[in-house]
């Protein structure tokens, strides 16, 4: 009797697995015949009743399931932004410096720069936290030739002086600093005066010590005087005509009363990222 | 399992209902990129209370109406499905099922089974698919889901054919002593 039964249910296994076989060697490679043209005619309208039926809850499932694809596409996007960013930032601070360095170029193409002096370009690596001393550092120093007093230019015009130098780096002072003073003349004009900074104002200077006979007008340009007094044997600081401003008030009654104007350097001190340092010349 | 015209008509509206609920529902979600499939576990779960060859005939019958409702190449899904129930209604005849994991571990186990084999059977076609670490992610995932979906899919074949099983029966008449007597 058991072995009549397995007998039996082997047969309908073998009889199934054939079948499938058969089936699938008769209609594969082929379009829809006629057993599927009629179980789909039958069970057409139950399916497209079962799936009305059933959009809303496939609706749901699928907005769970993108709700927290979003996510994970939100997280992902957001990393992606900040690599952007970053590389557009660096791209930015590239194009930056690529254009001070062009600028620095054309001040020595220029002829700017008077013979005698030999540039060093150097890189700002640090700046002074107050407001009170205008100074900046670099990263050349002593062992590049750098020594004390070498006045800084960058391509709008001067920056400043070395105030002192270690081996690798040096600190420039700042035309802006209160402490610094530029023998300056005024072009058109032959006006002369000591052009000073201000106590936290990097964007202005003052004009002082000017010649009342000579009038100076608004947007007249600054330039360093670069004297020499053959008597004492002593020469400027700063060689002559290196741009250092505009002047941007000029009232008669300021210029007649306190001997004095105010400019605004041609340089930006807040934006410095290359400077070049002329080194050799002469000293006082 | 005791069948009577009664209970072949309850496994032909619980085929009916797993076909048109896998290619209205299951097949047109996607939870973590991937469409559950409840047949390999409903083919399950008739082969551990039918015995193998409800489990064949069962598996079969889906794999056929699939097939002819998707305008597939006919037996393909056939002969998985029938290979699936058999193994379970064999795992029913010589195991005793004795513990409640067994059902969605043999769901999830099987459900691998058959979408693996689906795969051999495609490749054997022609189907000239690269097979993908996406492939097998999605036979490991929805395996996952049958699991799961195994649960609750096995609970409503077994109310569904109650009174077609002879342990049930037999349950039924330990606890309800004076209904012998009525």
């Amino acid at each position: 009797m058991y072995r009549k039964q397995v007998r039996r249910r082997r047969a309908v296994l073998a009889l199934l697995v054939i079948s499938s076989f058969a089936l699938l060697t008769a209609t594969y490679g082929q379009s829809s015949g006629g057993l599927q043209r009629g179980v789909s005619a039958v069970f057409g309208p139950l399916q497209e009743g079962a799936d009305r039926a059933l959009k809303p809850a496939r609706d749901l499932v699928n907005w769970v399931d993108e709700t927290f694809e979003a996510r994970g596409e939100n997280d992902r996007l957001r990393g992606e932004l900040a690599e952007v960013r970053e590389e557009a930032v660096a791209g930015e601070v590239a194009l930056q410096e690529n254009e001070q360095l062009r600028e620095i170029l054309a001040l020595r193409r220029s002829g700017a720069i008077p013979s005698g002096y030999e540039p060093i370009t150097a890189r700002v690596i640090g700046r002074s936290p107050t407001v009170w001393y205008s100074t900046v550092q670099v990263d050349k120093g002593s062992s590049s030739g750098i020594e004390v007093d070498d006045p800084v230019v960058s391509g709008d015009g001067l920056v400043g002086r070395v105030s002192s130098v270690t081996a690798g780096t040096a600190k420039v002072t700042l035309i802006t600093d209160p402490e610094s003073a530029v023998s300056a003349k005024v072009v058109p004009g032959s006006a002369q005066g000591v052009a000073k900074g201000q106590v936290g104002d990097p964007e202005e200077l003052v004009l002082d010590f000017i010649d009342t006979a000579r009038r100076i007008s608004r947007g007249d340009t600054i330039v360093t005087a670069g004297w020499r007094s053959e008597d004492l044997d002593l020469d400027s600081l700063f060689p002559p005509n290196l741009p250092i401003g505009e002047v941007t008030e000029a009232p008669i009654a300021a210029q007649e009363a306190s001997r004095q104007v105010r400019l605004r350097p041609f340089v930006d001190m807040r934006d410095l990222d290359f400077l070049d340092i002329l080194t050799g010349g002469s000293r006082g | 399992m005791i069948i009577t015209p009664r209970i072949l008509l309850r496994l032909v509206v619980i085929v009916l209902a797993g076909v048109l609920l896998q290619l209205s529902f299951f097949s047109r979600v996607e939870l973590l990129q991937t469409s559950p499939d409840i047949l390999p576990a409903l083919v399950v779960a008739l082969g551990l209370l039918g015995g193998s060859m409800a489990g064949a005939a069962t598996g079969f019958s889906v794999g056929l109406l699939v097939d002819c409702l998707l305008v597939a190449p006919l037996g393909a899904t056939s002969l998985v499905l029938l290979c699936t129930g058999y193994l379970a209604g064999i795992y029913r005849e010589r195991f005793d099922v004795t513990s409640s994991l067994v059902p969605p571990l043999l769901c999830m186990a099987l459900t691998m089974f058959a979408t693996t084999s689906f795969a051999a059977v495609q490749l054997m076609l022609g189907v000239d698919a690269p097979v993908s670490v996406l492939v097998v992610r999605d036979m490991i995932v929805k395996s996952a889901y049958a699991f799961f979906l195994g649960v609750p899919i096995y609970a409503g074949v077994r109310w569904a054919l109650r009174p077609a099983l002879i342990e049930d029966r037999a349950v039924r008449r330990r606890t309800h002593p004076r209904m012998l007597g009525a």
